[in-house]
């Protein structure tokens, strides 16, 4: 509905497009279909934050209205945490370029350059033109999309604090600002393509949605606290030559130069600049960007059979020591399987660590955050005998079971999940070794590191006095993830997609497992202080340990499913 | 007649209300090359998926050399070689990961395995791709990948779910004569392919299914004696389309009237 309106819209100047040799009716129908491709598909701001679903999508353009409306949300802030109004304006505009860019710039590869255009347009007699033009509309349209609603609360807030006038400036300077964040995308794109071959440059999207999702999730943790903090209400931005040299600084000048004209040299050259730099910038783009990025855009889909076969591909020799410890965790062949399987396949699979790294960039900026609050209530060394450090360190310990239970609730996903045909053709007795060997791997890969580190830091700063409670603690992350993997770990690894079906059971398994880390470290807190219970529990623990990860390994046949899943 | 090495009775399967398989019977004789035809949701899959172990939950009874599936699947597996259709496999791993995962699932002696392994790669001329990751490979590749995955055992009975698909016009050749010596060897193969031409060299006895049924089962000269001495693509156009396909093409021409 809301599309017809935009092709509607973009369609008006019908003869002027006639004019310059558009055969409409060609562009009106890739437009209409382009539109309707976009409303099936999840949006870039969604997809970061939600999982997949395997419902079919539909309307997924009010989704990106409604996102980037939130989005919108998060910079207003910029209005509140000074009454500096270069200051203000310099912020939001940073947080407008930052945020257009960083939606844009995923989309853009899924979206906006669609490569099975040159399959299915080139091949029909369309005329060149009709395609330009057709890529700019869309590319115009779907801008629309996303900048009315982020700005949106942008402009409210602008206008009931400084009025119309302002308000219309500010509207105003969305456009050079949009200019140049698009120059700003395609400088990346370009880049990153210099550098690299197209299926890094996959890998180089993927990355970036993960960072993306995690600084907006930062953000709306850090914003909150930064409004209150006495440091930025007394900071402003200087008029200087070197503040000139920053784009955001351009706009906000040229609003205040707009807003109330003076003779101000600084406000009217940060004017005069940003009206240029992006009418230069987009010359820039169509005539030295364009040529090679269609060039090697070609590449990334055209003739990729091609150059994969002449490119010298990267090679994974077989590293000697994840196979020995491979076998020297691993009690049988099936269990070394799971193993080198998971150990492999968490380590390169774009699909996994898509899922899995934005989980663990939030639990990184968590507990960032919460030591920082600790350490500003007790600004004391940490000592033994502080609830406040004891909470600490329990915090920093029982936080490594949150990231194994994030990597454990992964495992038996992936988009190759029909690829588990391997799992019912060959003769595994006893397929619960495939779920040990699976979860020992998670284990090595992430447990062992993190927990190594923190005993380190822990027996460097506290002193060998930690050590029963550092023991006690590690064993207990492993109970955790063994006693986690025994209640959530029932398909096979890698073998099934993610689907919203069976909702009701997981949000249950997953309320169990965040209650037994909590659970745990509550026991711990009450005994921290007493070394011997705290060496009963450390036996107790151990002995548990060894009991569940042996009754995985011993699961059989009849706890799984019984069939291939193949859709 | 010997002991069949598979043996199936009265096999049924509904997938909710669609009955696929309506209680097929066939009895396959060790050493045979049979060839399993049948248009697209004719049940060929699912029959091949039953045999693998791919599902379990079927009517009827199946016997491989003497045992039954449903009481010891496990046994079972271990005598047969499963080459799946499309190359559905984790292609984040390299051929020598992959197919050392399938070593270690079939439980082969490590060393024994490793030498099949480089043999086998080496034989398929994918000795410098061994160590690279399988998501950067052709259809064609991925397919010999497979080819190995399902010999490396050196099992009793092979199946093989449109294992020439992707593959180029030499790979072609070096299977099918694959085929028949592995044949030589006294190996059971179940062949399942739309290819008709392949399927009528290869084979030492055609089954053609249809709805869930057996339509016709013999070699192809008794297929040819029974239905006209046609090729196997004209019998199998006979047998399974419900209008003469030429009809099918007229009116396709005639969408052209307006």
């Amino acid at each position: 509905m809301i599309n017809r309106f935009f092709l509607k819209l973009a369609l008006l100047p019908e003869s002027a497009y006639q004019k310059i040799g558009v055969n409409t009716h060609q562009l009106k129908a890739i437009l209409s279909v382009k539109l309707l491709m976009d409303d099936r598909r999840p949006a870039s701001i969604q997809y970061a934050q939600k999982k997949k679903t395997s419902k079919p999508v539909s309307g997924a353009t009010w989704g990106t209205i409604i996102a980037s409306a939130f989005l919108g949300l998060i910079f207003i802030f910029a209005f509140y945490v000074t009454d500096h109004s270069f200051t203000q304006f310099t912020i939001y505009f940073s947080f407008y370029i930052f945020i257009l860019a960083a939606t844009l710039i995923t989309d853009f590869t899924s979206v906006l350059i669609d490569i099975r255009d040159n399959y299915i347009i080139l091949p029909k007699p369309v005329s060149d033109q009709t395609v330009l033009l057709s890529r700019l509309l869309h590319i115009a349209i779907h801008c629309t999309k996303v900048i009315l609603p982020l700005t949106l609360s942008g402009l409210i807030t602008v206008g009931i604090k400084y009025g119309l006038i302002a308000t219309l400036a500010l509207f105003f300077l969305f456009l050079p600002a949009t200019l140049f964040t698009i120059f700003l995308i395609n400088a990346v794109y370009v880049l990153v393509l210099k550098l690299t071959t197209p299926e890094k440059f996959k890998n180089f999207i993927a990355s970036f949605q993960i960072i993306f999702s995690i600084g907006i999730y930062a953000s709306y943790q850090l914003v909150p606290r930064l409004m209150g903090s006495a440091f930025l209400d007394r900071y402003t931005i200087p008029k200087n030559l070197s503040s000139l040299l920053i784009p955001p600084c351009w706009f906000a000048g040229a609003w205040q130069f707009l807003t109330s004209p003076s003779g101000d040299l600084y406000f009217i050259s940060a004017f005069i600049i940003s009206i240029i730099m992006p009418i230069l910038s987009i010359l820039i783009v169509i005539k030295y960007f364009a040529p090679s990025f269609n060039r090697k855009l070609a590449m990334i889909s055209g003739s990729e059979q091609i150059t994969i076969i002449k490119k010298s591909k990267k090679s994974y020799r077989p590293h000697a020591w994840v196979y020995r410890l491979a076998s020297w965790v691993t009690k049988t062949r099936v269990e070394k399987a799971g193993f080198l399987q998971t150990w492999f396949i968490t380590g390169r699979s774009r699909d996994f660590k898509m899922r899995i790294y934005p989980g663990f960039g939030y639990l990184v900026v968590f507990l960032f955050l919460s030591v920082f609050r600790t350490k500003k209530s007790h600004y004391t060394n940490i000592d033994l005998n502080n609830t406040g450090s004891i909470i600490l360190i329990l915090s920093l310990i029982y936080f490594i079971s949150f990231a194994i239970i994030q990597v454990l609730s992964q495992l038996s996903f992936s988009d190759k999940y029909k690829a588990s045909w391997i799992y019912y053709t060959t003769p595994i007795t006893t397929p619960g070794e495939l779920i040990s060997g699976s979860v020992k791997a998670a284990i090595c890969k992430f447990y062992l590191p993190m927990a190594l580190v923190i005993s380190l830091v822990g027996v460097i700063f506290i002193g060998p006095s930690i050590i029963p409670n550092l023991l006690l603690g590690m064993s207990n992350q492993l109970l955790i993830s063994f006693v986690i993997a025994y209640i959530g770990y029932r398909e096979f690894p890698f073998s099934d997609i993610e689907s919203t079906k069976r909702k009701g059971t997981t949000f249950i398994r997953g309320l169990v497992s965040m209650l037994i880390p909590f659970l745990l470290a509550y026991v711990h807190f009450l005994i921290f202080k007493f070394t011997v219970p705290i060496l009963i529990l450390l036996a107790l623990s151990i002995i548990a340990n060894w009991l569940i990860a042996g009754s995985i390994a011993q699961r059989s046949w009849k706890y799984f499913t019984i069939n291939y899943r193949e859709d | 007649m010997a002991n069949p090495i598979i043996s199936l009775k009265q096999v049924y399967k509904n997938y909710g209300h669609k009955e696929v398989l309506k209680g097929i019977n066939l009895d396959i004789q060790s050493g045979q090359v049979i060839g399993y035809i049948g248009p697209n949701g004719a049940g060929k899959s699912t029959t091949v998926k039953i045999l693998c172990g791919l599902i379990s939950d079927y009517d009827g009874s199946v016997h491989v050399n003497g045992i039954d599936l449903k009481e010891n699947p496990i046994a079972v597996k271990k005598m047969i070689g499963y080459v799946p259709e499309l190359a559905e496999l984790y292609d984040v791993l390299t051929p020598l990961e992959f197919l050392g995962l399938m070593a270690n699932l079939y439980e082969i002696d490590e060393i024994v395995a490793n030498e099949r392994i480089h043999k086998m790669m080496q034989a398929f001329g994918l000795s410098d791709n061994m160590n690279q990751r399988m998501d950067t490979f052709s259809k064609g590749m991925k397919q010999k990948v497979l080819i190995s995955s399902g010999l490396l055992h050196n099992p009793e009975i092979i199946i093989l779910d449109e294992p020439l698909s992707g593959l180029d016009a030499n790979s072609v050749i070096i299977v099918k004569e694959l085929i028949s010596k592995l044949a030589k060897e006294g190996k059971t193969i179940f062949y399942c392919s739309h290819m008709m031409d392949v399927v009528e060299k290869v084979s030492d006895r055609i089954i053609l299914i249809n709805n869930g049924e057996v339509l016709a089962d013999g070699s192809f000269h008794e297929l040819q004696s029974q239905q006209g001495n046609n090729s196997l693509e004209k019998i199998f156009a006979q047998l399974t389309a419900q209008e003469t396909l030429s009809d099918t093409a007229d009116q396709l021409i005639k969408a052209f009237d307006n």
